[in-house]
Protein backbone atom coordinates (compact mmCIF):
# COMPACT_ATOMS: atom_id res chain seq x y z
CA UNK A 1 0.00 0.00 0.00
CA UNK A 2 2.75 2.37 1.02
CA UNK A 3 4.74 1.47 -2.06
CA UNK A 4 1.77 2.16 -4.29
CA UNK A 5 1.26 5.56 -2.67
CA UNK A 6 4.94 6.32 -3.07
CA UNK A 7 4.74 5.48 -6.74
CA UNK A 8 1.65 7.60 -7.17
CA UNK A 9 3.51 10.48 -5.51
CA UNK A 10 6.36 9.99 -7.92
CA UNK A 11 4.01 10.10 -10.90
CA UNK A 12 2.46 13.27 -9.51
CA UNK A 13 5.86 14.91 -9.16
CA UNK A 14 6.81 13.99 -12.71
CA UNK A 15 3.49 15.30 -13.98
CA UNK A 16 4.06 18.69 -12.34
CA UNK A 17 7.51 18.90 -13.85
CA UNK A 18 6.24 17.91 -17.27
CA UNK A 19 3.53 20.56 -17.18
CA UNK A 20 6.17 23.17 -16.36
CA UNK A 21 8.24 22.03 -19.33
CA UNK A 22 5.18 22.10 -21.56
CA UNK A 23 4.67 25.76 -20.66
CA UNK A 24 8.30 26.50 -21.49
CA UNK A 25 8.10 24.83 -24.89
CA UNK A 26 4.95 26.60 -25.98
CA UNK A 27 6.46 30.02 -25.49
CA UNK A 28 9.26 29.15 -27.89
CA UNK A 29 7.31 30.31 -30.93
CA UNK A 30 5.24 33.36 -29.93
CA UNK A 31 3.53 33.64 -33.30
CA UNK A 32 2.39 30.07 -32.86
CA UNK A 33 0.68 30.85 -29.55
CA UNK A 34 -1.15 33.72 -31.19
CA UNK A 35 -2.14 31.37 -33.99
CA UNK A 36 -3.63 28.76 -31.66
CA UNK A 37 -5.35 31.45 -29.63
CA UNK A 38 -7.15 32.49 -32.80
CA UNK A 39 -7.61 29.14 -34.49
CA UNK A 40 -9.08 27.04 -31.69
CA UNK A 41 -11.80 29.45 -30.55
CA UNK A 42 -12.49 30.20 -34.21
CA UNK A 43 -13.23 26.55 -34.81
CA UNK A 44 -15.99 26.61 -32.21
CA UNK A 45 -17.32 29.96 -33.27
CA UNK A 46 -17.66 28.35 -36.68
CA UNK A 47 -19.47 25.37 -35.22
CA UNK A 48 -21.75 27.40 -33.03
CA UNK A 49 -22.57 29.89 -35.78
CA UNK A 50 -23.55 26.92 -37.92
CA UNK A 51 -26.03 25.74 -35.31
CA UNK A 52 -27.40 29.22 -34.73
CA UNK A 53 -27.99 29.95 -38.40
CA UNK A 54 -29.40 26.53 -39.13
CA UNK A 55 -31.78 26.64 -36.18
CA UNK A 56 -32.88 30.13 -37.17
CA UNK A 57 -33.66 28.93 -40.68
CA UNK A 58 -35.31 25.64 -39.71
CA UNK A 59 -36.72 26.12 -36.20
CA UNK A 60 -35.67 22.97 -34.39
CA UNK A 61 -33.51 19.90 -34.83
CA UNK A 62 -35.46 16.79 -33.83
CA UNK A 63 -37.27 18.55 -31.03
CA UNK A 64 -34.17 20.23 -29.63
CA UNK A 65 -34.46 23.98 -29.43
CA UNK A 66 -31.70 26.54 -29.67
CA UNK A 67 -30.87 26.75 -25.94
CA UNK A 68 -30.76 22.98 -25.54
CA UNK A 69 -28.49 22.67 -28.55
CA UNK A 70 -26.17 25.29 -27.06
CA UNK A 71 -26.03 23.26 -23.83
CA UNK A 72 -25.24 20.08 -25.77
CA UNK A 73 -22.65 21.91 -27.85
CA UNK A 74 -20.99 23.34 -24.73
CA UNK A 75 -20.64 19.92 -23.10
CA UNK A 76 -19.29 18.50 -26.33
CA UNK A 77 -16.66 21.22 -26.70
CA UNK A 78 -15.56 21.09 -23.05
CA UNK A 79 -15.07 17.33 -23.18
CA UNK A 80 -13.28 17.74 -26.49
CA UNK A 81 -10.95 20.32 -24.93
CA UNK A 82 -10.17 18.09 -21.96
CA UNK A 83 -9.44 15.16 -24.24
CA UNK A 84 -7.20 17.44 -26.32
CA UNK A 85 -5.20 18.41 -23.25
CA UNK A 86 -4.61 14.86 -22.03
CA UNK A 87 -5.05 12.49 -24.95
CA UNK A 88 -4.31 14.32 -28.20
CA UNK A 89 -1.12 12.29 -28.59
CA UNK A 90 -3.25 9.30 -29.51
CA UNK A 91 -3.80 10.96 -32.88
CA UNK A 92 -0.09 10.86 -33.62
CA UNK A 93 0.66 7.40 -32.29
CA UNK A 94 1.33 6.15 -35.81
CA UNK A 95 4.27 8.50 -36.21
CA UNK A 96 5.70 7.36 -32.89
CA UNK A 97 5.49 3.76 -34.04
CA UNK A 98 7.04 4.38 -37.45
CA UNK A 99 9.82 6.61 -36.19
CA UNK A 100 10.68 4.33 -33.29
CA UNK A 101 9.91 7.02 -30.71
CA UNK A 102 8.65 4.47 -28.20
CA UNK A 103 12.24 3.35 -27.60
CA UNK A 104 12.74 6.31 -25.33
CA UNK A 105 9.70 5.51 -23.23
CA UNK A 106 10.42 1.81 -22.99
CA UNK A 107 13.77 2.45 -21.34
CA UNK A 108 12.36 4.64 -18.57
CA UNK A 109 10.95 3.30 -15.31
CA UNK A 110 7.47 4.75 -15.80
CA UNK A 111 4.35 3.41 -17.53
CA UNK A 112 4.69 3.72 -21.29
CA UNK A 113 1.16 4.96 -21.84
CA UNK A 114 1.56 7.49 -19.04
CA UNK A 115 4.77 8.84 -20.55
CA UNK A 116 3.33 8.87 -24.03
CA UNK A 117 0.47 11.14 -22.99
CA UNK A 118 1.93 13.19 -20.21
CA UNK A 119 5.41 14.02 -21.46
CA UNK A 120 3.65 15.66 -24.39
CA UNK A 121 0.82 17.24 -22.46
CA UNK A 122 -0.94 19.74 -24.66
CA UNK A 123 -1.43 22.93 -22.68
CA UNK A 124 -2.87 24.64 -25.77
CA UNK A 125 -6.04 22.64 -25.21
CA UNK A 126 -7.02 25.41 -22.80
CA UNK A 127 -7.79 27.54 -25.84
CA UNK A 128 -10.56 25.05 -26.65
CA UNK A 129 -11.80 24.97 -23.09
CA UNK A 130 -12.63 28.67 -22.88
CA UNK A 131 -15.09 28.86 -25.80
CA UNK A 132 -16.60 25.59 -24.58
CA UNK A 133 -17.30 26.97 -21.13
CA UNK A 134 -18.72 30.18 -22.61
CA UNK A 135 -21.16 28.32 -24.86
CA UNK A 136 -22.08 25.96 -22.01
CA UNK A 137 -22.89 28.83 -19.63
CA UNK A 138 -24.86 30.52 -22.41
CA UNK A 139 -26.80 27.29 -22.92
CA UNK A 140 -27.48 27.00 -19.17
CA UNK A 141 -28.90 30.53 -19.16
CA UNK A 142 -31.02 29.91 -22.27
CA UNK A 143 -32.41 26.68 -20.82
CA UNK A 144 -32.97 28.34 -17.44
CA UNK A 145 -31.23 25.48 -15.70
CA UNK A 146 -31.60 25.36 -11.94
CA UNK A 147 -27.97 25.19 -10.79
CA UNK A 148 -27.38 23.35 -7.53
CA UNK A 149 -24.75 21.04 -6.09
CA UNK A 150 -26.41 17.92 -7.54
CA UNK A 151 -26.46 19.48 -11.02
CA UNK A 152 -22.80 20.46 -10.78
CA UNK A 153 -21.85 16.98 -9.62
CA UNK A 154 -23.69 15.46 -12.56
CA UNK A 155 -21.99 17.80 -15.01
CA UNK A 156 -18.52 17.11 -13.62
CA UNK A 157 -19.03 13.34 -13.56
CA UNK A 158 -20.37 13.46 -17.09
CA UNK A 159 -17.40 15.50 -18.30
CA UNK A 160 -14.88 13.10 -16.76
CA UNK A 161 -16.68 10.17 -18.33
CA UNK A 162 -16.92 11.89 -21.70
CA UNK A 163 -13.22 12.77 -21.68
CA UNK A 164 -12.31 9.17 -20.88
CA UNK A 165 -14.53 7.86 -23.68
CA UNK A 166 -12.91 10.20 -26.18
CA UNK A 167 -9.42 9.38 -24.90
CA UNK A 168 -10.17 5.67 -25.10
CA UNK A 169 -11.28 6.01 -28.71
CA UNK A 170 -8.12 7.95 -29.63
CA UNK A 171 -5.95 5.28 -28.04
CA UNK A 172 -7.85 2.47 -29.75
CA UNK A 173 -7.51 4.12 -33.16
CA UNK A 174 -3.89 5.08 -32.55
CA UNK A 175 -2.94 1.58 -31.41
CA UNK A 176 -3.98 0.11 -34.75
CA UNK A 177 -0.69 1.57 -36.03
CA UNK A 178 1.19 -1.20 -34.21
CA UNK A 179 -0.51 -3.68 -36.52
CA UNK A 180 -0.75 -1.71 -39.75
CA UNK A 181 2.76 -0.22 -39.44
CA UNK A 182 1.40 2.90 -41.02
CA UNK A 183 1.33 6.45 -39.78
CA UNK A 184 -2.18 7.49 -40.66
CA UNK A 185 -3.25 10.79 -39.22
CA UNK A 186 -6.87 10.05 -38.43
CA UNK A 187 -7.09 12.99 -36.07
CA UNK A 188 -8.88 15.28 -38.42
CA UNK A 189 -11.45 12.70 -39.44
CA UNK A 190 -11.96 11.41 -35.92
CA UNK A 191 -12.67 14.92 -34.81
CA UNK A 192 -15.04 15.54 -37.69
CA UNK A 193 -17.03 12.45 -36.84
CA UNK A 194 -16.97 13.22 -33.12
CA UNK A 195 -18.20 16.74 -33.88
CA UNK A 196 -21.11 15.46 -35.94
CA UNK A 197 -22.12 12.90 -33.35
CA UNK A 198 -21.63 14.82 -30.11
CA UNK A 199 -22.61 18.36 -31.05
CA UNK A 200 -25.99 17.43 -32.50
CA UNK A 201 -28.56 15.04 -31.05
CA UNK A 202 -27.89 11.57 -32.42
CA UNK A 203 -31.63 10.93 -32.50
CA UNK A 204 -31.57 12.52 -35.95
CA UNK A 205 -29.74 9.49 -37.34
CA UNK A 206 -31.47 6.27 -38.35
CA UNK A 207 -31.84 3.60 -35.69
CA UNK A 208 -29.02 1.45 -37.02
CA UNK A 209 -26.54 4.31 -36.60
CA UNK A 210 -27.97 5.12 -33.17
CA UNK A 211 -27.43 1.51 -32.20
CA UNK A 212 -23.78 1.66 -33.29
CA UNK A 213 -23.23 4.92 -31.43
CA UNK A 214 -24.82 3.53 -28.29
CA UNK A 215 -23.42 0.03 -28.03
CA UNK A 216 -20.48 -0.44 -30.38
CA UNK A 217 -18.70 2.92 -30.43
CA UNK A 218 -20.12 4.62 -27.35
CA UNK A 219 -19.99 8.18 -28.69
CA UNK A 220 -23.63 8.69 -27.81
CA UNK A 221 -22.67 8.60 -24.15
CA UNK A 222 -20.22 11.49 -24.54
CA UNK A 223 -22.93 14.10 -24.69
CA UNK A 224 -26.27 13.00 -26.11
CA UNK A 225 -27.59 10.62 -23.43
CA UNK A 226 -26.35 12.47 -20.34
CA UNK A 227 -27.41 15.89 -21.64
CA UNK A 228 -30.84 14.76 -22.76
CA UNK A 229 -31.45 13.15 -19.39
CA UNK A 230 -30.23 16.28 -17.58
CA UNK A 231 -32.49 18.54 -19.61
CA UNK A 232 -35.37 16.07 -19.48
CA UNK A 233 -35.64 15.55 -23.24
CA UNK A 234 -36.84 12.07 -24.10
CA UNK A 235 -34.26 10.04 -26.00
CA UNK A 236 -36.22 6.82 -25.87
CA UNK A 237 -33.46 4.85 -24.28
CA UNK A 238 -31.59 6.12 -21.24
CA UNK A 239 -33.44 8.54 -19.04
CA UNK A 240 -33.02 9.34 -15.40
CA UNK A 241 -30.72 11.16 -13.07
CA UNK A 242 -28.06 8.48 -12.97
CA UNK A 243 -27.20 8.60 -16.68
CA UNK A 244 -24.14 10.87 -16.14
CA UNK A 245 -22.73 8.20 -13.82
CA UNK A 246 -23.32 5.63 -16.51
CA UNK A 247 -21.21 7.82 -18.80
CA UNK A 248 -18.40 7.72 -16.25
CA UNK A 249 -18.65 3.95 -15.99
CA UNK A 250 -18.51 3.55 -19.76
CA UNK A 251 -15.55 5.96 -19.86
CA UNK A 252 -13.62 3.84 -17.38
CA UNK A 253 -14.47 0.66 -19.30
CA UNK A 254 -13.32 2.27 -22.57
CA UNK A 255 -10.04 3.29 -20.97
CA UNK A 256 -9.39 -0.21 -19.62
CA UNK A 257 -10.17 -1.70 -23.01
CA UNK A 258 -7.95 0.83 -24.79
CA UNK A 259 -5.12 0.25 -22.32
CA UNK A 260 -5.29 -3.51 -22.91
CA UNK A 261 -5.30 -3.06 -26.68
CA UNK A 262 -2.36 -0.67 -26.47
CA UNK A 263 -0.40 -3.15 -24.35
CA UNK A 264 -1.11 -5.94 -26.81
CA UNK A 265 0.05 -3.68 -29.63
CA UNK A 266 3.21 -2.64 -27.81
CA UNK A 267 4.29 -6.28 -27.75
CA UNK A 268 4.39 -6.18 -31.54
CA UNK A 269 6.41 -2.97 -31.52
CA UNK A 270 9.87 -3.43 -32.99
CA UNK A 271 11.23 0.09 -33.33
CA UNK A 272 12.51 1.66 -36.53
CA UNK A 273 15.17 0.14 -38.82
CA UNK A 274 18.87 -0.40 -38.14
CA UNK B 1 6.98 22.47 -68.65
CA UNK B 2 8.37 18.97 -69.13
CA UNK B 3 10.19 19.23 -65.84
CA UNK B 4 6.98 20.01 -64.00
CA UNK B 5 5.14 17.18 -65.72
CA UNK B 6 7.84 14.88 -64.44
CA UNK B 7 7.18 16.11 -60.90
CA UNK B 8 3.47 15.47 -61.42
CA UNK B 9 4.23 11.94 -62.55
CA UNK B 10 6.48 11.10 -59.60
CA UNK B 11 3.93 12.52 -57.19
CA UNK B 12 1.18 10.35 -58.67
CA UNK B 13 3.36 7.28 -58.17
CA UNK B 14 4.18 8.40 -54.63
CA UNK B 15 0.53 8.87 -53.73
CA UNK B 16 -0.36 5.47 -55.12
CA UNK B 17 2.08 3.73 -52.78
CA UNK B 18 0.21 3.76 -49.52
CA UNK B 19 -2.79 1.52 -49.77
CA UNK B 20 -4.04 1.71 -46.22
CA UNK B 21 -4.22 5.50 -46.34
CA UNK B 22 -6.57 5.23 -49.27
CA UNK B 23 -9.05 2.88 -47.64
CA UNK B 24 -8.94 4.87 -44.41
CA UNK B 25 -9.64 8.10 -46.23
CA UNK B 26 -12.51 6.66 -48.24
CA UNK B 27 -14.08 5.20 -45.12
CA UNK B 28 -13.81 8.43 -43.15
CA UNK B 29 -15.04 10.64 -45.96
CA UNK B 30 -17.96 8.33 -46.52
CA UNK B 31 -18.91 8.55 -42.86
CA UNK B 32 -18.67 12.33 -42.96
CA UNK B 33 -20.78 12.55 -46.11
CA UNK B 34 -23.46 10.23 -44.78
CA UNK B 35 -23.71 11.93 -41.40
CA UNK B 36 -24.16 15.29 -43.17
CA UNK B 37 -26.84 13.76 -45.34
CA UNK B 38 -28.77 12.60 -42.27
CA UNK B 39 -28.24 15.98 -40.65
CA UNK B 40 -29.97 17.71 -43.55
CA UNK B 41 -32.65 15.05 -43.78
CA UNK B 42 -33.49 15.61 -40.09
CA UNK B 43 -33.61 19.36 -40.61
CA UNK B 44 -35.82 19.13 -43.69
CA UNK B 45 -38.22 16.67 -42.06
CA UNK B 46 -41.67 18.12 -42.63
CA UNK B 47 -40.38 21.21 -44.45
CA UNK B 48 -40.52 21.49 -48.20
CA UNK B 49 -38.42 24.41 -49.19
CA UNK B 50 -36.09 26.40 -46.95
CA UNK B 51 -33.99 29.26 -48.25
CA UNK B 52 -35.11 28.51 -51.80
CA UNK B 53 -33.71 24.98 -51.82
CA UNK B 54 -35.46 21.66 -51.22
CA UNK B 55 -34.12 18.60 -49.39
CA UNK B 56 -33.26 16.78 -52.59
CA UNK B 57 -31.02 19.57 -53.93
CA UNK B 58 -29.40 19.83 -50.53
CA UNK B 59 -28.39 16.16 -50.64
CA UNK B 60 -26.89 16.70 -54.08
CA UNK B 61 -25.07 19.69 -52.63
CA UNK B 62 -23.58 17.54 -49.86
CA UNK B 63 -22.39 14.80 -52.22
CA UNK B 64 -20.83 17.18 -54.73
CA UNK B 65 -19.28 19.19 -51.91
CA UNK B 66 -17.60 15.99 -50.64
CA UNK B 67 -16.32 15.31 -54.15
CA UNK B 68 -14.99 18.84 -54.56
CA UNK B 69 -13.24 18.70 -51.21
CA UNK B 70 -10.94 16.09 -52.74
CA UNK B 71 -9.85 18.61 -55.36
CA UNK B 72 -9.23 21.27 -52.77
CA UNK B 73 -6.74 19.27 -50.72
CA UNK B 74 -3.48 21.18 -50.83
CA UNK B 75 -0.15 20.30 -49.38
CA UNK B 76 1.71 23.44 -50.42
CA UNK B 77 1.49 25.17 -47.04
CA UNK B 78 2.94 22.17 -45.16
CA UNK B 79 5.49 21.68 -47.90
CA UNK B 80 6.74 25.26 -47.54
CA UNK B 81 6.80 24.99 -43.75
CA UNK B 82 8.81 21.78 -43.91
CA UNK B 83 11.36 23.12 -46.38
CA UNK B 84 11.84 26.28 -44.30
CA UNK B 85 12.19 24.30 -41.07
CA UNK B 86 14.62 21.81 -42.54
CA UNK B 87 16.47 24.40 -44.58
CA UNK B 88 15.92 22.54 -47.85
CA UNK B 89 14.28 25.66 -49.23
CA UNK B 90 17.78 26.94 -50.06
CA UNK B 91 18.57 23.95 -52.26
CA UNK B 92 15.07 24.06 -53.72
CA UNK B 93 15.74 27.57 -54.87
CA UNK B 94 19.08 26.69 -56.41
CA UNK B 95 17.47 24.17 -58.73
CA UNK B 96 16.74 25.38 -62.26
CA UNK B 97 12.99 25.24 -61.68
CA UNK B 98 10.76 27.47 -59.61
CA UNK B 99 10.10 25.83 -56.22
CA UNK B 100 6.51 27.05 -56.21
CA UNK B 101 6.04 25.51 -59.62
CA UNK B 102 7.24 22.25 -58.11
CA UNK B 103 4.84 22.55 -55.16
CA UNK B 104 2.00 23.23 -57.59
CA UNK B 105 2.97 20.27 -59.73
CA UNK B 106 3.12 18.06 -56.63
CA UNK B 107 -0.35 19.10 -55.58
CA UNK B 108 -1.66 18.46 -59.09
CA UNK B 109 -0.08 15.01 -59.08
CA UNK B 110 -1.55 14.27 -55.69
CA UNK B 111 -5.00 15.32 -56.82
CA UNK B 112 -4.86 13.25 -60.00
CA UNK B 113 -4.13 10.21 -57.84
CA UNK B 114 -6.92 11.17 -55.42
CA UNK B 115 -9.49 11.51 -58.19
CA UNK B 116 -9.17 7.77 -58.76
CA UNK B 117 -8.48 6.77 -55.18
CA UNK B 118 -11.06 8.89 -53.39
CA UNK B 119 -13.35 10.85 -55.63
CA UNK B 120 -14.69 7.96 -57.73
CA UNK B 121 -15.25 5.62 -54.76
CA UNK B 122 -17.00 8.40 -52.86
CA UNK B 123 -19.17 9.17 -55.86
CA UNK B 124 -20.15 5.53 -56.17
CA UNK B 125 -20.87 5.20 -52.45
CA UNK B 126 -22.85 8.44 -52.49
CA UNK B 127 -24.92 7.21 -55.44
CA UNK B 128 -25.65 3.90 -53.75
CA UNK B 129 -26.35 5.10 -50.22
CA UNK B 130 -27.75 8.60 -50.62
CA UNK B 131 -28.83 9.44 -54.15
CA UNK B 132 -27.47 10.00 -57.63
CA UNK B 133 -26.24 13.59 -57.63
CA UNK B 134 -27.81 14.61 -60.92
CA UNK B 135 -27.06 18.05 -62.23
CA UNK B 136 -30.05 20.38 -62.27
CA UNK B 137 -29.41 21.52 -65.83
CA UNK B 138 -26.82 19.68 -67.87
CA UNK B 139 -26.31 22.75 -70.11
CA UNK B 140 -24.58 24.44 -67.18
CA UNK B 141 -21.85 21.81 -67.21
CA UNK B 142 -19.17 23.91 -69.00
CA UNK B 143 -19.90 26.79 -66.64
CA UNK B 144 -19.61 24.44 -63.65
CA UNK B 145 -16.30 22.98 -64.82
CA UNK B 146 -14.84 26.41 -65.52
CA UNK B 147 -15.85 27.68 -62.09
CA UNK B 148 -14.33 24.58 -60.46
CA UNK B 149 -11.02 25.30 -62.18
CA UNK B 150 -11.11 28.91 -60.98
CA UNK B 151 -12.08 27.69 -57.48
CA UNK B 152 -9.17 25.31 -57.46
CA UNK B 153 -6.73 28.08 -58.36
CA UNK B 154 -8.16 30.46 -55.75
CA UNK B 155 -7.95 27.77 -53.10
CA UNK B 156 -4.39 26.89 -54.07
CA UNK B 157 -3.25 30.51 -54.03
CA UNK B 158 -4.80 31.10 -50.60
CA UNK B 159 -2.99 28.01 -49.31
CA UNK B 160 0.29 29.10 -50.89
CA UNK B 161 -0.05 32.58 -49.38
CA UNK B 162 -0.66 31.09 -45.94
CA UNK B 163 2.31 28.82 -46.53
CA UNK B 164 4.58 31.75 -47.32
CA UNK B 165 4.00 33.10 -43.83
CA UNK B 166 6.31 30.25 -42.81
CA UNK B 167 9.23 32.21 -44.24
CA UNK B 168 8.94 34.63 -41.35
CA UNK B 169 7.00 32.71 -38.69
CA UNK B 170 8.70 29.30 -39.27
CA UNK B 171 5.92 27.39 -37.50
CA UNK B 172 2.50 27.85 -39.08
CA UNK B 173 0.58 24.81 -37.82
CA UNK B 174 -1.93 27.06 -36.12
CA UNK B 175 -2.32 29.34 -39.10
CA UNK B 176 -3.05 26.36 -41.32
CA UNK B 177 -5.90 25.54 -38.93
CA UNK B 178 -7.14 29.12 -39.06
CA UNK B 179 -7.27 28.90 -42.83
CA UNK B 180 -9.06 25.58 -42.69
CA UNK B 181 -11.79 26.86 -40.38
CA UNK B 182 -12.22 30.07 -42.31
CA UNK B 183 -12.74 28.14 -45.50
CA UNK B 184 -15.05 25.64 -43.83
CA UNK B 185 -17.41 28.28 -42.51
CA UNK B 186 -17.14 31.00 -45.10
CA UNK B 187 -17.03 28.95 -48.29
CA UNK B 188 -20.37 27.22 -47.83
CA UNK B 189 -18.72 23.81 -47.91
CA UNK B 190 -20.80 22.62 -44.96
CA UNK B 191 -23.59 25.15 -44.56
CA UNK B 192 -24.51 27.15 -47.66
CA UNK B 193 -24.48 30.87 -47.04
CA UNK B 194 -28.13 31.29 -48.00
CA UNK B 195 -29.06 29.96 -44.56
CA UNK B 196 -27.08 32.79 -42.96
CA UNK B 197 -28.76 36.07 -42.07
CA UNK B 198 -28.95 38.18 -45.27
CA UNK B 199 -26.61 40.89 -43.99
CA UNK B 200 -23.92 38.33 -43.07
CA UNK B 201 -24.11 36.52 -46.37
CA UNK B 202 -23.96 39.81 -48.26
CA UNK B 203 -20.73 40.77 -46.48
CA UNK B 204 -19.26 37.31 -47.06
CA UNK B 205 -20.00 37.64 -50.77
CA UNK B 206 -17.19 40.18 -50.91
CA UNK B 207 -14.63 37.64 -49.68
CA UNK B 208 -12.96 35.09 -51.93
CA UNK B 209 -14.02 32.06 -49.85
CA UNK B 210 -17.57 31.86 -51.16
CA UNK B 211 -16.23 31.38 -54.66
CA UNK B 212 -14.36 28.23 -53.67
CA UNK B 213 -17.27 25.92 -52.83
CA UNK B 214 -20.58 27.65 -52.98
CA UNK B 215 -20.44 29.11 -56.48
CA UNK B 216 -19.72 25.87 -58.35
CA UNK B 217 -22.19 24.04 -56.12
CA UNK B 218 -24.93 26.61 -56.75
CA UNK B 219 -24.38 26.19 -60.48
CA UNK B 220 -24.56 22.43 -60.04
CA UNK B 221 -27.85 22.36 -58.16
CA UNK B 222 -29.28 25.18 -60.27
CA UNK B 223 -29.76 27.73 -57.52
CA UNK B 224 -30.07 31.16 -59.10
CA UNK B 225 -30.20 31.92 -62.82
CA UNK B 226 -27.52 32.05 -65.45
CA UNK B 227 -27.00 35.82 -65.29
CA UNK B 228 -26.43 35.60 -61.55
CA UNK B 229 -23.90 32.81 -62.02
CA UNK B 230 -22.02 34.73 -64.69
CA UNK B 231 -21.82 37.80 -62.50
CA UNK B 232 -20.51 35.74 -59.60
CA UNK B 233 -17.96 34.10 -61.86
CA UNK B 234 -16.85 37.59 -62.81
CA UNK B 235 -16.18 38.34 -59.15
CA UNK B 236 -14.47 34.95 -58.88
CA UNK B 237 -12.12 35.88 -61.74
CA UNK B 238 -11.40 39.25 -60.17
CA UNK B 239 -10.48 37.52 -56.92
CA UNK B 240 -8.25 35.12 -58.80
CA UNK B 241 -6.45 38.06 -60.41
CA UNK B 242 -6.06 39.85 -57.07
CA UNK B 243 -4.69 36.72 -55.39
CA UNK B 244 -2.30 36.14 -58.30
CA UNK B 245 -1.04 39.69 -57.88
CA UNK B 246 -0.51 39.27 -54.13
CA UNK B 247 1.15 35.92 -54.72
CA UNK B 248 3.66 37.33 -57.22
CA UNK B 249 4.40 40.31 -54.98
CA UNK B 250 4.99 38.18 -51.89
CA UNK B 251 6.86 35.59 -53.93
CA UNK B 252 9.38 38.16 -55.12
CA UNK B 253 9.86 39.51 -51.64
CA UNK B 254 10.38 36.19 -49.86
CA UNK B 255 12.73 34.72 -52.41
CA UNK B 256 14.99 37.74 -51.99
CA UNK B 257 15.53 37.20 -48.31
CA UNK B 258 15.26 33.61 -47.28
CA UNK B 259 15.89 32.78 -43.68
CA UNK B 260 17.23 29.29 -43.28
CA UNK B 261 17.29 27.67 -39.87
CA UNK B 262 20.70 26.52 -38.81
CA UNK B 263 22.65 28.60 -41.28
Amino acid sequence: MKKALCELGHYFEVTMHVIKMAFLTIIEYPSNIAGWLISNPLQFIVGFATIKFVVEAFGEINGWNYGQLAFLYGISVISHALSMIFFVQGWFMGYFVIEGEFDRYLTRPLGVLYQFFFTNINIFGITDLIPGILVFVYGCVKCQVHVNAWFLLQVIVMLIGATLIRGGIYILIGSTSFHTRNAVDFGQYTQEIMDKTTMYPISMYPESIQFILTFLIPIGWVSFYPVSSLLGIGNGFANGLLVPFLTLLIGILMMLLAGAYFKAGLKKYESAGN
Amino acid sequence: MKKYLYVVKTQIIKSMTYEFNVYGNILMQTIIMITSAFFWKALYAGQGNVGGVDADSMLTYIIVSSLLSVLFLTNVERRIQLSVQKGTVATDMMKPINPFGVYFAEDIGNIIALVFQNMLPILIIGCLLIKVPKMADIRDLPLFLLSVVLSFLINWLISALFGMIAFTAVNIDALIQVKKHLIRLLSGSIIPLWFFPPAVSKVLGAFPFVYIYQLPLSIYIGKGDCAEHLMQMGIQSIWLAILCGIFLFVHNRVTKKVMVQGG
